[in-house]
């Protein structure tokens, strides 16, 4: 659904670039809001799969041609998709330089004690610089929290650049930034990703990233936050939580069982603060 | 038999069934621990490893068929079920993470850890191997 309508954006997009060319509209810049009907609320998880994982890139574009695109900002200043067909020859050669003087739009620097790093937000790439080495590239960088960043988004992007450097093929790979309405924060991020050359037997992935931090609670209009108060409401429950691993269970799932005592810490109250805090429900029992 | 397997940071093993890394090295090291013995492998695992390499094993039943002593490396499959059949275990930590939705299910508080060494890995900085006993 989302495709279509970026699809649809870019056809009016170069409706408009065609028909300025003849003097009878304005150039208009492309814009970048989606409806988030489909994705479901965050749960505790940073990302969810999206139509059963598959990802969805035009067939002209499975070629072992390495390329890279980034779009244009809008008329608000955010970015739009960036697209790339990730090769080695386009991984950086060398460590990665200051970002600090991009400020994406809904930036704030401001500190939470309960944030890995304190800092709430980073200058997140849609790319990310170990795949395609673009720097301080305002085209490719979003206001993203810690947790978006580093729990969601890190992880594909590990996956992928561990498989091209290891067989020297393609992947074409997309990061789509999801604003809605005229919101300065992105909702999330829709991270799309295929293998070329062994048609997707390697990297195939199709999913949301939740642009949240635990225990914060944000205004997507502007960037402006607060520490979540009294997330209150959930049921009161008694789980298990193991804190090394950051997980919660419920009293009698087998991790339980087999968790080290000087881990396990019995815990009574709701769901919903374990996870404001910073602690994810267990995939097997599913707390 | 000696289970292997390659894991990340929260024990992840694999996403949507396609493993989450690979590194040559550690394919390496697997080839050389089983020495002159054989590598059991599924089929899945076959294009890790160099074509025609006398150790491996491929097939689908190969937990089944692996021997006493035999060298097992697994990505594709939960291990639990096995772990009564294992007379060791060795472990490759890639030292990063992955998303996952199969992840390593032998708790590891009933083994013993015999040998922790680190490596570096031909896309991983350092990769961690860890030995354990039952």
């Amino acid at each position: 659904m989302k495709q279509i309508k970026q699809r649809a954006w870019a056809l009016i997009f170069l409706l408009c670039l065609a028909l300025s060319g003849c003097g009878l509209l304005p150039p208009e810049e492309p814009s970048y809001s989606y409806s988030l009907d489909e994705i479901p609320a965050y749960a505790g998880e940073p990302y969810v799969v999206l139509e059963d994982n598959q990802p969805d890139f035009p067939e002209e574009d499975q070629t072992s041609a390495s390329f890279e695109t980034y779009s244009p900002l809008d008329d608000l200043g955010r970015c739009g998709p960036a697209y790339a067909n990730v090769g080695t020859d386009l991984m950086p050669t060398e460590e990665r330089g200051s970002i600090g003087q991009v400020k994406p739009t809904g930036w704030h620097t401001v500190r939470y004690d309960c944030v890995d790093g304190q800092y709430l937000y980073n200058r997140c790439h849609l790319i990310g610089y170990q795949l395609t080495g673009e720097n301080a590239n305002e085209e490719n960088l979003i206001t993203g929290t810690r947790y978006m960043n580093v729990e969601g988004m890190l992880p594909f992007e590990n996956m992928v650049a561990d498989y091209v450097t290891e067989t020297g093929n393609h992947v074409l790979y997309r990061v789509t930034p999801v604003f809605e309405g005229e919101n300065l924060l992105a909702s999330g991020v829709q991270m799309e990703a295929w293998s070329v050359e062994d048609s997707g037997e390697g990297i195939c992935f199709n999913v949301y990233v939740y642009n949240v931090q635990p225990g914060v609670e944000i205004d997507y209009a502007t960037g402006d936050s607060a520490l979540a108060g009294d997330t209150g409401g959930g049921e009161e429950g008694t789980y298990i939580l193991n804190t090394s691993s950051g997980k919660f269970h419920l009293p009698d799932c087998q991790g339980v069982a087999s968790m080290k005592e000087e881990n396990k810490q019995t815990y009574t109250g709701s769901r919903e603060e374990l996870i404001a805090q910073g602690y994810e429900p267990c995939g097997q029992c599913d707390p | 038999m000696i289970l292997a397997v390659c894991i990340e940071d929260r024990g992840g093993m694999l996403f949507h069934r396609r493993r989450l890394s690979r590194d040559r090295a550690v394919a390496a090291d697997l080839l050389r621990e089983a020495g002159e013995g054989r590598l059991w492998i599924s089929p899945y695992s076959l294009p890790l490893f160099p074509e025609g390499a006398a150790a491996l094993c491929p097939a689908e039943d190969f937990l089944e068929r692996a021997g006493p002593g035999e060298l097992c490396f697994v990505e594709d499959r939960p291990c639990a079920l096995w772990a009564g059949k294992a007379e060791r275990l060795i472990l490759y930590r890639w030292n990063r993470r992955y998303p996952a939705d199969l992840y390593f299910d032998i708790p590891l508080e009933s083994w013993r850890l015999l040998e922790r060494t680190e490596f570096p890995g031909s896309s991983h900085k350092l990769l961690t191997k860890e030995v354990y006993l039952p």
